[in-house]
């Protein structure tokens, strides 16, 4: 078969000159607009007739084998297995940019160097439909098609269909956005995450709001999904809180993906807690305080775990957004630097720069799990799957993203979560103390 | 119960003549090529793309067993395949059964939920059965995202399958390949002496006219129940062998609509009601799939979409009967179908 | 006692918003036998209507939501014209997959020009609500409620004491005998989809000013839809508002006194339960069961 979409097109263009201020979104939809190619739907459509008539065999239904261009020793190939189509798409996009990114500064920088080669860094995209097995599957075909090196899909569930695969084909994958910890208790070698785990999500919020509110909450209700991730980080938020004095007053759990949590609301409701305290996605997140203000839920503040720092919560939300607490793997705010991204300031710029949007944590993750890949080749001094592996295991460095060091699970245990407020429809840093941008505001809201 | 087995074909032994010869030569030659595939050409990636192939090619033969057949277009049949993988998932993971004792075990609960939940669903017809078993299939997710202390929830479940804790030693992409491969060869064999046993023209009489079949003797109860638990018996044994194959498996993609509508959209495309169909119609769409994934990475599941409405335009009756009426008839008209379906 | 008060409150509430979005799919199996996978890809592209024009061109939610039922009403017909149309006389598993094929279309067309982000309308009256006592109304979900019933209601009417009505309602219980006496199935089959996919445009609408909402949401939807249509009895409209506000309170008591995350369960086992015992639905009656065929 012949190559897959060429992983050096760039999909997405530079803002033309003179755009303002909405300039970014028509030049992103422009750019998804350019994906839509009407010949190769043609081509598509041509194809099933051929394969509905009995002909367009197996030779080119099973593309498996494709994988990147031709293994010149320049090029360092790396295969990603995104969520770009189904219920994960946002997200899948946000960590394709993230990807493309560092593609892009390493390859406009030095390069991969290692040993006496220099590489280039070419990272070929599959989609696995925000499906687990899909992202397992395409793992297996970028074995095949020689990527040895991996950089993680989008979610817990996928990264842990993957990790089996890697850890049984003896590649290698950081994992970008996979957080919950059970991945991390299977005893897998091979799989190493940038992210602080899931139990720190909460608990980062616990703790900034228990060192600069006054007069501290005593009581506090929690609200969670019903998915893995969510679930660990309520746990993790709630022993926080206990620790730090609270009462936990209550805990309910909605539906994944639900839009509607006032049962959840009127329930807590009577209990008048100080704090809420919400571990959901984004969907979640915002019905819970929309919610919560229809059905005069007035606690002093409200925590959230991944929702406040994504566009779309203060977007949706209005002034209703104001004074919502909300933890990130990343802000522009973040300590540490690195060759290829510099600061987090610098990262944040070039972002806006190459995209036309602001930089969030997702990309980060992204970008931070592929230079942890780059630097693990680089001191290992080749590409070999087992060598990087133990090279990404003993790396002890900062970067844009923080601190990356690993523990013996394949964690970065020590990387601190911040945490952000919404003030004046902005998230701003708040926590930890030394990257504050603000002041806590509470009562919030 | 009647059974596929136990029924006997009605027309009795056929005389062998050549066209039989060269068609079982034909499927034995073919088989041989199978076998001998992953040793000699094929990856192991694309041995597990395959495994996904043979996986529906079961999966359409047992929707084809209710849905074409029967005439009964289920859209729950996903149920069978969780509870089989939930089934062998909770057995090795918390009680350390070996796969091949856990594997029976779920058969036999795809079968017994076949007959408990057939026995009041298969009286409803038409869009209200549709309706019920896909109400059965989301409720039935529901209960094992609830039930987190046995399923693991939504965190999913992980069966043990490396190290010392694997109860069974994991047979890898090749292994599954063939896993597979006989369950599909299985669930077309039964599919094949279905549609030429007793019990098989039962079926079909109670898809042409029910009442009409009743008149003429047949239990169309008992009929009706036995297709939907041996639908149940294959899908099962596909989900155990899938739990197995995934090793972490989550409800949310084990119970997902969107496997069931893929089944049925196979089936239809293939040929619905016939033995060859459904084969069909897995292969072709198992492959377009593939194919569009990898050469159109954002736009391949619109392309798919529209590919399901002109296929279902232009070959509502499937490719089998499309080709037999072309053959017949000596020419091909993509519309006659058309003209005969519009209003 | 408050506790259970708001809990019906609000599942009242969010029932009538349900009964809008499920009437035009209740319709249209009930008429034209046809079950619409893609009617959670109307509902949604409504809401995209109606949000496009705010943040675009300024337009108020509720002009959004004419001009979204306006456009998908056309929209609707067309589809109905000139695709479902074709292969209206098939087995019923075609119409499924027919229009599964075409929800796939639309959502993945959706995400490819807007994105899988979470969007929501903004109204001048935001999250306020009305407080008797300790039991809260938003304004919002009220007015969307308001407007629901009214839609409903309207349709009613529409089907009671019209002459297209009344055709539409005889084609759907003898498609022969209607036109026998003079209706032109054709015309009446393109109308009932289209008034079906119109009002999910404006349930689609009204939604979006008090949820978020991504492409992800059609099979939701359509889902509800579903459950709505037949516990109501299909084509009965009075059936789908009924059954959309005991969804809604079902829905609302289950997560009060159960635990939140089994309300999906509940309703799924209501929708079984109401299948297997009463076929024809809370309100529906005998002859849309045995309905003929000519």
């Amino acid at each position: 078969m012949s190559t897959l979409t060429d992983p050096t097109r760039p999909a997405f263009t530079r803002p033309r000159a003179g755009y303002g201020p909405h300039g970014a979104r028509v030049n992103r939809e422009e750019a998804l607009m350019r994906d839509v190619r009407p010949v190769g739907v043609w081509l598509g459509l041509a194809c099933t007739v051929a394969v509905l008539v009995g002909g367009c065999g197996k030779g080119e239904g099973n593309a498996g084998g494709g994988g990147g261009s031709s293994t010149q020793g320049g090029t360092l190939k790396v295969g990603a297995a995104l969520s770009l189509t189904g219920s994960l798409a946002k997200e899948g996009r946000l960590t394709k940019l993230g990807y493309q990114f560092c593609q892009d500064k390493v390859n406009g920088g030095d390069g991969v160097q290692a040993g006496d080669k220099t590489y280039k860094l070419a990272i070929t995209y599959k989609d696995d439909k925000s499906e687990p097995d899909t992202a397992a599957q395409l793992v297996d075909q970028f074995n095949d098609s020689g990527n040895k090196l991996i950089l993680g899909p989008y979610g817990s569930p996928s990264t842990e269909a993957a990790s089996a695969v890697i850890e049984r084909n003896g590649q290698v994958m950081v994992d970008s956005s996979g957080a919950d910890n059970a991945i991390f208790d299977k005893g897998y070698r091979n799989t190493f995450a940038v992210l602080s785990p899931a139990t720190s999500y909460l608990a980062a919020i616990v703790d900034a709001i228990s060192e600069n509110a006054s007069p501290k909450p005593k009581t506090v209700a929690i609200i969670s999904a019903d998915d893995g991730f969510s679930k660990t980080a309520a746990k993790g938020g709630a022993d926080e809180a206990k620790n730090q004095g609270m009462q936990v007053v209550a805990m309910e759990e909605v539906p994944e993906h639900t839009t509607n949590v006032s049962s959840a609301l009127t329930k807590i409701r009577p209990k008048k807690p100080d704090l809420v305290l919400v571990s959901a996605h984004v969907e979640e997140g915002i019905a819970a305080v929309k919610q919560s203000k229809e059905l005069g839920v007035n606690p002093k503040g409200f925590g959230e775990t991944v929702a406040p720092p994504t566009p779309d919560f203060a977007k949706a939300l209005g002034k209703n957004a104001e004074g919502v607490v909300g933890s990130t793997q990343w802000t522009a705010d973040s300590k540490g630097q690195d060759k290829v991204f510099g600061t987090a300031k610098e990262y944040a710029e070039g972002f806006k720069q190459r995209f036309g949007e602001t930089a969030e944590y997702h990309s980060a993750e992204a970008a931070a799990a592929c230079l942890a890949l780059v630097m693990g080749v680089e001191k290992a001094g080749s590409t070999d799957p087992a060598k990087v592996r133990d090279a990404i295991a003993g790396l002890d460095t900062e970067s844009f993203f923080g601190p990356i060091k690993f523990d013996d699970t394949g964690k970065n245990a020590d990387k601190p979560m911040s945490a952000i407020q919404i003030q004046n429809g902005e998230p701003v840093t708040i926590y930890p103390s030394d990257q504050a941008q603000a002041k806590l505001q509470w009562p919030a809201g | 119960m009647t059974s596929a087995s136990s029924a006997t074909a009605p027309v009795g032994l056929r005389a062998v003549g050549p066209r039989q010869l060269i068609a079982g030569a034909l499927v034995l030659g073919g088989l041989v090529v199978l076998v001998l595939l992953p040793q000699y050409f094929l990856l192991s990636s694309e041995q597990r793309t395959l495994a996904g192939v043979f996986m529906f090619v079961a999966l359409a033969q047992g929707w084809n067993l209710i849905g074409g057949f029967a005439g009964y277009p289920s859209f729950g049949n996903v149920v069978f395949f969780g509870l089989g993988g939930y089934t062998t998932a909770i057995l090795m993971a918390k009680s350390g059964v070996p796969f091949w004792v856990a594997l029976p075990i779920s058969a036999v609960v795809g079968v017994v939920f076949a007959v408990l939940v057939g026995l009041p669903v298969l009286r409803l017809r038409g869009h209200y059965f549709a309706i019920a078993t896909l109400g059965v299939a989301e409720g039935m997710r529901e209960v094992v995202v609830n039930l987190d202390g046995l399923t693991g929830g939504n965190s999913g479940i992980t069966v043990p399958a490396v190290g010392a804790e694997a109860v069974t030693s994991y047979p890898g992409n090749t292994g599954f390949y063939f896993y597979f491969l006989g369950l599909a060869l299985l669930a077309t064999a039964v599919v094949w002496q279905v549609s030429r046993s007793r019990f098989g023209y039962g079926l079909r009489a109670i898809a042409q006219d029910e009442e009409a079949a009743a008149a003429a003797g047949i239990n169309t109860t008992r009929l009706k129940v036995a297709a939907f638990a041996l639908a149940g018996l294959l899908t099962a044994l596909a989900g155990s062998i899938y739990a197995f194959q995934q090793v972490t498996i989550y409800p949310a993609r084990l119970f997902s609509v969107d496997i069931t509508v893929l089944m049925v959209v196979m089936a239809v495309i293939g040929g619905s009601g016939t033995v060859i169909g459904p084969v069909i119609g897995a292969v072709a769409l198992q492959f377009l799939s593939e194919w569009l994934r990898t050469h159109y990475t954002d736009l391949h599941t619109f392309i798919f979409g529209a590919i399901i409405v002109v296929a279902v335009v232009l070959l509502p009756m499937g490719i089998v009967s499309f080709t037999r009426e072309s053959i017949a008839q000596r020419r091909i008209s993509l519309l006659d179908t058309v003209r005969a379906y519009r209003l | 006692m408050t506790q259970f008060l708001q809990a019906t409150v609000n599942g009242l509430l969010q029932g009538g918003l349900l009964a809008l979005v499920a009437v035009g799919f209740s319709l249209v199996w009930g008429v034209m036998n046809i079950v619409n996978l893609a009617h959670g890809a109307f509902v949604l592209i409504g809401s995209y209507i109606a949000w496009k024009l705010q943040t675009g061109a300024d337009i108020a939610p509720l002009l959004g939501m004419v001009v979204a039922a306006a456009a998908l009403f056309a929209g609707g017909y067309v589809i109905q014209r000139y695709l479902i149309n074709l292969v209206v006389n098939a087995p019923i598993w075609m119409t499924l997959l027919l229009t599964f094929g075409l929800s796939l279309v639309l959502v993945n067309g959706l995400v490819l020009l807007f994105t899988g982000d979470f969007r929501s309308i903004h109204t001048s009256y935001g999250s306020d609500s009305l407080a008797i006592g300790d039991i809260r109304i938003p304004y919002g979900r009220l007015i969307a409620f308001v407007l629901a019933v009214g839609f409903t209601l309207a349709l009613v009417w529409f089907m009671d004491r019209t002459r297209l009505g009344l055709a539409i309602k005889a084609t759907g219980m003898d498609r022969g005998a209607a036109r026998l006496m003079g209706v032109t199935v054709r015309r009446v089959y393109g109308l009932t989809f289209a008034i079906a996919a119109g009002l999910a445009g404006a349930a689609g609408a009204i939604y979006g000013t008090v949820d978020t909402f991504s492409p992800a949401n059609a099979g939701i939807f359509t889902l509800q839809s579903f459950v709505i249509a037949v516990l109501g009895g299909l084509g009965n409209m009075w059936g789908a508002l009924a059954g959309g506000l005991l969804l809604g309170v079902v829905q609302a008591w289950s997560g009060q006194y159960l635990g939140g995350t089994l309300i999906n369960a509940v309703a799924f086992a209501v929708l079984v339960t109401v299948l297997v015992i009463r076929p024809a639905g809370l309100l529906g009656k005998p002859y849309y069961e045995a309905r003929v065929e000519v």
